[in-house]
């Protein structure tokens, strides 16, 4: 028997047909996610093409784990970004790795675009394709409910589904999967309705099978163990990620009015602690994870008096409560969760939104923007009712101002000033963590310009108050890079990264009939990340044209003001060492 | 796109689950109080989410009506049976099929489709504005 499911199931949207190819050599050398993706992806995508073409791909990849080990069944998503123009890689956890491969599939290429509003649906005997026009301008939530099957099919039923926002093209639009997870950075709702296309559910109805049973249930338990007997996964199962609220907070690290401060005098009212006394429902995790990080908080606005209230219940975790908190200075939980609903219920990325909220807020502050131009809106820090009606038009938009603002903060800062407060970096709107020097690099020099490549920001607070090493920064993200470009291929979840040591992720590999030594298993981490910038650079993304928002080195951070000729420095290091390219 | 009434989805966290649409449409097409003889139906959540109405959009260009030559679609948009006879022998349901919301039930006492009118008559009832009948281009 095979050791890896090796089976593509290529989709033609065009012409309603798919195909399926073994691939096994592919399998054995990239073992899955993000390396075995970027691979299809530098295969499948055409040098410079739109990203809102049919001809750009959208790749799905679960990797060797997925429905078989705790924490490491998420699917990866790659794509060439309608917001960076270049690659567009985002991860997303629930149900669809599990499915995917319980159909019998190791990865999934999408092709081409439909003439009319489509959701296929996959199965082990393949695909239909059928008409979405039922569920067309429907909310994810809306859509996922419609299209949920009955008990007998709904057991290992996994959907994808986009919002409005997809539909209209926003450059930052997500895709959602089994009501709490997103893939939500890059933009890949934007290329699911660019190619007409709504909704994906996969019904897994067959099994996994295992070279050796024995050995494989042995592993399991031990990873299980680690994940349940050890405080490693306690943050997350406990507060969750919004735990990260007060800590920032104290170190000055929580971007507060579109990064002018680090610390948010109301931090305490939209904290982890509040959420979670206050606010939270439950918890829910993705298949085969004893963790529950998703934290699921319950909103009930009044829509009437007499005790009428809407039940709403919303995902949220840590990077929404910056975005869509402190650095709007929302002052409150209930508001943070109406706009992070807002947001998810018109399918848009909550980092990025915020982030372009954050930019408009100053930009009108300071009358590069005017009512005219915002139609009628007066966006002013904290004002919860403008940004839920700004969240709206920039779906719709009704003015070309909101055309630019669904293009990300950058763009719109290139069309009507305010550069040096668009928080952007490589078109990517910035994680909420100012701690430093190896925060900003990190977010540069990642594939996907995302804290979670390399985690410059654990990197900062490791340092914090010493004089920083500008080599040993450089030396600790060329690693972190480089090693988890391996766990994502492995799609281990980040949030078990210290589960999954070197010597757990050799032996779990084994469990599934494949032997690797460290050495082999570090070489193809540098070697996936490398590949991840050949398709980068090939679509024209240059280490020297980056723009960096002046604030960036003016305001604090946890590690006080970063001084621009040093930085620049390490970026020059960096680009030597791993690229051999001379900035 | 040419700008039709129909039914549309307004405030959908607010369903009581009072199948009032449900038993309106039952009266209305049928004389009768039922939750399966209707063109409107209620599913009981996923996922623990509360109920969810699953309705007739009225889409242009229906996938059902492709489905079947007996169903056809007039200038307002509304669904017309245009061949019953041919539902008398029908085992295969293509029409139901055709629609992934599950929108269009099949009659269990005429074997025959149950088509919506755009009659508004649940959006009327809905004591919570869940559905409406507005102008929209869905």
């Amino acid at each position: 028997m095979n050791k890896l499911i090796d089976k593509v199931l290529y989709i033609n949207l065009a012409e309603s047909k798919h195909e399926i190819i073994e691939q096994p050599e592919l399998f054995e050398r990239f073992l899955g996610g993000s390396g075995l993706a970027i691979h299809l992806l530098l295969e499948e995508c055409p040098k410079g093409i739109d990203p809102l073409a049919p001809e750009n791909p959208i790749i799905l990849a679960p990797g060797p784990f997925g429905g078989l080990f705790p924490s490491a069944g998420k699917t990866v998503a790659v794509f060439k970004s309608p917001l960076t123009g270049n690659l567009g890689e985002s991860h997303a956890g629930g149900r669809f790795a599990s499915c995917l491969k319980m159909a019998g599939y190791g990865a999934l290429v999408i092709k081409n675009s439909a003439a009319t509003p489509t959701f296929i649906e996959i199965n082990s005997e393949g695909v239909n394709f059928c008409d979405a026009s039922p569920i067309k301008g429907f909310s994810s939530f809306e859509a996922e409910r419609r299209l949920r099957g009955c008990a007998e099919v709904a057991r290992m039923q996994s959907i994808l589904t986009i919002g409005p926002a997809g539909e209209n093209k926003v450059s930052y639009a997500c895709a959602n999967i089994d009501r709490y997870n997103y893939f939500g950075r890059l933009g890949l709702g934007a290329v699911f309705g660019a190619k007409n296309l709504k909704a994906i559910s996969i019904i897994g109805s067959g099994s996994i099978e295992v070279p050796d049973p024995e050995l494989y249930k042995k592993t399991f338990e031990k990873v299980y163990k680690e994940l349940v007997e050890t405080d490693k996964m306690a943050k997350y199962h406990f507060t969750g990620t919004p735990a990260n609220v007060l800590v920032l907070n104290e170190i000055k690290a929580l971007p507060t009015k579109n990064f002018q401060q680090g610390n948010f005098e109301c931090a305490e009212a939209i904290c982890g602690e509040t959420l979670g006394e206050k606010w939270l429902d439950r918890k829910v995790s993705c298949p085969l994870c004893p963790i529950g990080c998703m934290h699921v908080t319950r909103l009930r606005p009044a829509f009437a008096s007499g005790y009428e209230y809407e039940p709403i219940d919303v995902y949220c975790n840590y990077e929404s409560i910056y975005a869509l908190g402190s650095n709007l200075c929302v002052k409150t939980a209930e508001e943070t969760l109406q706009l992070i609903h807002k947001s998810n219920t018109l399918g848009i990325d909550t980092m990025l939104i915020g982030n372009v909220l954050a930019w408009a807020t100053e930009a009108f502050e300071k009358g590069l923007i005017n009512k005219k131009q915002t139609e009628g809106v007066t966006p002013a820090w904290g004002d919860t009712k403008s940004y839920l009606t700004m969240m709206d038009y920039i779906v719709s938009k009704p003015k070309e101002l909101y055309a630019k603002m669904a293009q990300g903060a950058q763009k719109a800062a290139e069309a009507y000033g305010g550069e040096e407060f668009a928080m952007a970096l490589g078109g990517n709107g910035l994680p909420g963590y100012h701690t430093g020097y190896a925060s900003i690099l990190g977010t540069i020099v990642g594939g996907r310009h995302s804290h979670n490549n390399n985690a410059g920001y654990d990197i900062d607070q490791k340092i914090l108050h010493q004089t920083a090493k500008p080599d040993q920064i450089v030396d600790s993200l060329i690693k972190e890079n480089e090693w988890r470009y391996l766990l994502t291929s492995l799609v281990i979840c980040l949030f078990a990264r210290r589960i999954y040591s070197e010597k757990m992720v050799i032996e779990a590999l084994k469990a599934v009939g494949i032997e690797r030594s460290l050495e082999e298993l570090e070489k193809l981490g540098s070697e996936i990340y490398h590949s991840a910038f050949e398709f980068k650079f090939r679509e024209g993304f240059d280490l020297n044209k980056v723009k960096i928002p002046q604030r960036i080195f003016e305001a604090l951070t946890a590690n006080g003001k970063l001084d621009e000729t040093t930085f620049r420095g390490m970026l020059r290091d960096y680009a030597k060492r791993e690229f051999n390219l001379a900035l | 796109m040419p700008l039709r009434e129909k039914i549309y989805l307004e405030h959908p966290e607010r369903c009581l689950g009072c199948y009032s649409c449900v038993f309106t449409c039952s009266l209305e097409l049928f004389n009768i109080v039922s939750a399966t003889r209707t063109a409107i139906s209620l599913k009981p959540c996923s996922l623990g989410d509360p109920f969810t109405v699953i309705f007739c959009t009225g889409c242009d260009k229906p996938s059902c009506v492709k489905a079947c030559e007996a169903l056809q679609q007039d200038k307002e948009g509304k669904l017309k049976l245009i061949d019953p006879s041919k539902c008398d022998k029908c085992e295969t349901f293509d029409c139901a099929k055709a629609c992934v919301t599950g929108a269009l039930l099949i009659d269990p006492e005429t074997n025959k489709p149950i088509l919506c009118t755009q009659c508004a008559k649940c959006a009327e009832i809905c004591p919570h504005e869940v559905i409406k009948f507005k102008e929209t281009k869905q």
